[in-house]
């Protein structure tokens, strides 16, 4: 039984979407060496890399069902994380915010990364059940309190910017869940139509402070904008990125604008600036593309889901991974001001790169069960 | 599939601004991030050395080290915040620090600032050892010009400065790819020869971090030093001018030696002197600018070089070039060049005198006596036409052409008749008087009555008073970067060198005779008589104001000027002592003290007689016909 089950397993295993990952963090921590080439955080990449890949199997052969039936356990206790951090002497402060839980071994890891999968499990879970009607309204605020508590107590590290990631997962889910569709429409229109005119008022009755305004300056003309103050970090992402040119940069690693030291935070979420200044515009293209195919790849597992949890649940981690991936890229190519979020599978960082291969392990977990009912 | 075409929407943007940035853009960005790398820092090249004509250095540079702020990398840090811990690390006055940042605000970003110039090994040390605390210092090795002590040769030498923001906008200074920070010669033989001098500045380029630390060297270029100057400045005379000068009853005037062989000037001093390691070290600090404004405020005027920028009445020196113009234009002739004395001379009602009565002398005695009465016939005998026609032929009205900057033309009876042309006032006959005697319508630079003198005494060869013996080449003939090296040249390669006035032997011989009588025939300059050399000169006392007024500062200029021997001249000099009184007493021993120390060089043994010969036992007083050419002029 086991045997078949192992042979089974072996064939509908989505290879290609493994090594797809796989793929992604080997280029990644090329980037991550050549980004602080004096450091070890390419090495502890490849650990991280390793233990995604025992989690990621370990997700994969276990039934998905029996995970989400129990998702309200995991929630739980991804809150208990996330309340620890916050206490004095177990939570790592760094840069201001309490974010990181020591691990003796490894470092620290960022628990806010893995309750991103749980969340998503609750969220599947809440929202799984089979409807005939579309979304009322108690039904939505529970969806978002399933969100608040989480984003709630990372707002107290504070995090900002793993709260945004967190925002699409919800909206994932609520769009799937038959969510009428004049509310998603009159949203859209509501957010392109409002930001930038709230935006305008604000800046009329000077509700948005100057500073404020020079971030969003930045974004808007980072060349004119402030370049050593506020615009420093787009700025300097995208000198590196241009640098890069069409095949990656000319000038000798010792003197590339990561290990010049111009460049911030190259390993973490510069990283893709570090890509593009090596490998160039051919390069950064087939980086995209490989998301391209590794979200394509999950949401076509998601079609394939047996029962609508299984479906959701790809698809809440699909959201996440899709606009964290845009957001950072975004920022380091100066579309979007600066927030500190890893780009899945490429920025160093063990928590990011295990729950992301915990999710992409929930993903073939469900397919490889699409014809076991 | 929505989902999916919001995943290709996403990447499509971002695909599409990777496009813009990297295949549009990317040589745009590229250059920005190479140019904020990449820091060019400049090597200063090492000036030139001058040398007297004898090897001896007189000027050169000594590394000194500075502390530099790169403002580059004073990246969101306040430079107000680097006030005080820098004021008291390297000991600088907090105000005059507060200042310079506050000036350097409008500068470019890129520019550095020196914070501190010539700073001690201790500066040093703590500079490096604060690396991390301020990234944005650095140190920096600059060669500094060092003057000799005592202001020695001040006026020749000049300075180095700076370029100034207004010599910044000058063509001149344009074409010279001179940039702000440059130091340049600013005055005396810096200025005159600063291409020459100055080097050619090499830089490193550096590949520097984010903080402005440098990582690696891509690129040197090593500097090119400045090409040496061997001077004609005999160091000997020199410091015997100044040593002169220093003890003179009112330590202000002037004493040049001359070779009248070729021009070549052996010694020029002029006091009060100055300070030039002020200009070239300290002019950045507060006392530095506290010790230029004294200067400036300086009633005595150190910064004139008194030899070629202030002009003096010649008084009775004038009467040299009126003895051979004279005779020249046969106003009188050597047989017949007796003129009254008179003990003056009356024209209309005003009676102009002599201070003696020298009944009716030749020129030679007339010169040896200096006789007033002599010299105002003489002047009216050639005319204000034949005045002005021995200006134009000993080119009185003209710079000498030496290679210092901003000389100033002396002013002669051309100037002062257009003066009165122009007011509608008459030349009369009283005037050509005055213009005969040098008190009233001339007013001569020393170096250019040296240079006539020195000129009659070779027979009416007037070379271009210089400075420059030889330029050194530089580097290997042929290879890059060599630079040729040269003698000298008048700046004004229209003007021949020597000018030749051609004046007849015999008359030659009755003027030098008239000089050689001075010293060595009981005339005006004969208390300092030398038996091994035979000077041949004239005194000159010049009224500053009205006769009987010639106490303290208002003392007669006091002149003497000379050349030796008389009949085969090796050297000219002239002394001018302000405001001391009379030629014979203050100026003549004061050049005497001069030949001397050539006669030691030259002769190699003690010049005769030279002692004291401040008190020499010859009773000046009471030679005849003491000449007071400061002669009444009570009209005016």
């Amino acid at each position: 039984m086991s045997a078949l089950l192992e042979k089974k397993s072996l064939r509908d295993f989505d290879w290609l979407l493994a090594m797809l990952a796989i793929g992604i963090v080997a280029f990644g921590t090329v980037q991550i060496r050549s980004a602080q080439p004096q450091e070890a955080y390419w090495v502890k990449q490849l650990i991280g890399l390793g233990i995604g890949l025992i989690a990621m199997i370990l997700v994969a052969v276990t039934d998905y069902r029996r995970l989400l039936n129990i998702a309200p356990a995991f929630y739980i206790f991804g809150l208990i994380l996330l309340a620890l951090v916050l206490i004095p002497n177990v939570g790592l402060k760094i840069n201001g915010q309490r974010a990181w839980i020591r691990v003796p071994g490894i470092g620290q890891f960022q628990p806010s990364e893995f309750v991103k999968v749980t969340t998503a499990m609750m969220l599947a879970w809440y929202f799984g059940k089979h409807r005939t009607q579309a979304l009322r309204v108690h039904e939505m605020a529970v969806g978002g309190l399933i969100l608040a508590l989480p984003c709630g107590l990372i707002l107290m590290e504070p995090d900002v910017g793993s709260i945004i990631t967190y925002l699409p997962i919800l909206f994932v889910v609520l769009f799937l869940s038959a969510i009428r569709l004049r509310l998603v429409v009159g949203g859209i229109i509501l957010a392109v139509v409002m930001l930038p005119a709230a935006y305008w008022v604000g800046v009329k009755t000077n509700f948005v402070k100057p500073y404020q305004q020079e971030r969003i300056n930045v974004i808007l003309d980072p060349e004119k904008a402030d370049r050593r103050g506020f615009g420093y970090n787009t700025w300097q992402s995208i000198l590196t990125i241009g640098e890069g040119g069409l095949l990656g940069a000319s000038t000798t690693s010792e003197h590339s604008q990561s290990s010049l030291k111009f460049l911030p935070e190259p390993h973490t979420d510069f990283i893709f600036a570090v890509a593009a200044g090596n490998s160039g515009f051919i390069g950064c293209i087939l980086v995209l593309l490989a998301y391209a195919i590794l979200l394509s790849r999950l949401i076509t597992g998601a079609r394939r889901s047996p029962d609508r949890p299984g479906m959701l649940v790809i698809m809440a981690i699909v959201g996440g991974l899709m606009f964290q991936i845009f957001i950072n890229i975004g920022m380091e190519l100066g579309l979007l001001p600066v927030i500190g979020v890893p780009l899945p599978l490429m920025s160093a960082g063990l928590a990011s790169l295990i729950a992301t291969f915990i999710a992409i392990g929930f993903a073939i977990s469900v397919q490889l069960r699409r014809f076991v009912n | 599939m929505a989902v999916q075409i919001v995943a290709v929407l996403l990447l499509s943007i971002l695909g599409v601004r990777l496009y813009l940035l990297q295949v549009v853009r990317g040589h745009h960005y590229a250059n920005i991030a190479q140019n904020q790398r990449i820091r060019r820092l400049p090597i200063t090249a090492p000036r030139g050395i001058i040398f007297d004509r004898n090897g001896h250095p007189l000027v050169d540079s000594r590394p000194i080290y500075n502390v530099i702020l790169s403002r580059e990398d004073v990246r969101g840090k306040e430079l107000s915040s680097l006030v005080q811990p820098l004021s008291e690390g390297l000991g600088l006055d907090a105000d005059i620090l507060r200042d310079r940042f506050e000036e350097i605000k409008s500068l470019p970003a890129f520019e550095s600032i020196p914070v501190k110039l010539d700073a001690t090994p201790g500066d040093i040390a703590w500079v490096e050892a604060r690396e991390l605390e301020f990234p944005e210092l650095r140190i920096e090795q600059q060669p500094q010009r060092r003057y000799p002590p005592n202001g020695l040769l001040a006026h020749v030498l000049g300075y180095v400065g700076e370029i100034s923001p207004e010599q910044l906008k000058q063509p001149s200074y344009k074409e010279k790819d001179l940039k702000p920070g440059d130091v340049i010669g600013q005055s005396g033989l810096e200025q005159s020869y600063d291409d020459y001098l100055r080097g050619r500045d090499g830089y490193r380029k550096v590949v520097v971090d984010s903080r402005g630390r440098i990582q690696d060297e891509i690129e040197i270029v090593l500097p090119q030093p400045g090409q040496d100057l061997i001077s004609t400045i005999d160091l000997d005379l020199q410091l015997a001018a100044e040593e002169e000068l220093r003890n003179s009853t009112t330590k202000r005037g002037v004493i040049v030696a001359m070779d009248p062989n070729n021009g070549e000037v052996l010694a020029l001093a002029s006091a009060p002197t100055f300070d030039p390691n002020i200009f070239s070290q300290r002019i950045g600090t507060k006392e530095g600018r506290a010790e230029y404004v004294a200067l400036l405020n300086d009633p005595d005027k150190p910064l004139i070089n008194r030899a070629i920028q202030s002009r003096y009445p010649p008084g009775s020196t004038w009467k040299i070039p009126m003895s051979v113009a004279g005779l020249q234009q046969g106003a009188i002739t050597l047989d017949h060049s007796n003129l009254v004395c008179g003990g003056g001379i009356t024209i209309g009602n005003k009676f102009t005198r002599c201070m003696g009565n020298h009944g009716t002398p030749d020129i030679r005695t007339a010169i040896t006596r200096s006789c007033d009465g002599y010299f105002y016939r003489l002047g009216l005998k050639m005319g204000l036409d034949g005045i002005i026609a021995m200006v134009d032929e000993f080119d009185l009205n003209r710079r000498t052409g030496i290679d210092l900057p901003n000389e100033v033309t002396s002013r002669t009876p051309t100037e002062f008749k257009a003066i009165l042309d122009r007011r509608n006032q008459n030349w009369k006959d009283i005037d050509t008087v005055f213009a005969s005697f040098g008190q009233v319508y001339e007013e001569m630079t020393p170096l250019n009555m040296l240079r006539t003198v020195a000129g009659v005494g070779l027979h009416g060869k007037l070379y271009v008073p210089h400075f420059l013996k030889e330029l050194k080449p530089v580097g290997e003939s042929g290879a890059p970067g060599y630079r040729q090296g040269r003698g000298f040249q008048p700046f004004d390669s229209s003007r021949p060198n020597p000018k030749i006035v051609s004046i007849p032997g015999d008359i030659n011989q009755a003027v030098v005779e008239g000089m050689w009588g001075v010293v060595n025939n009981g005339g005006t300059g004969a208390g300092i008589r030398m038996a091994g050399l035979e000077i041949a000169g004239k005194t000159g006392t010049a009224q500053v104001v009205g006769l009987g007024k010639d106490v303290g500062k208002n003392k007669d200029h006091s002149w003497f000027v000379s050349y030796a021997p008389a009949y085969k001249p090796e050297l000219s000099v002239i002394g001018l002592i302000e405001n001391s009184g009379f030629g014979g007493h203050h100026a003549a021993p004061a050049v005497r003290k001069i030949y001397d120390v050539f006669y030691r060089k030259t002769r190699h043994e003690e010049p005769p007689g030279a002692v004291p010969v401040a008190k020499s036992a010859k009773p000046t007083r009471k030679i005849p016909g003491k000449p007071q050419e400061a002669a009444a002029i009570e009209a005016h």
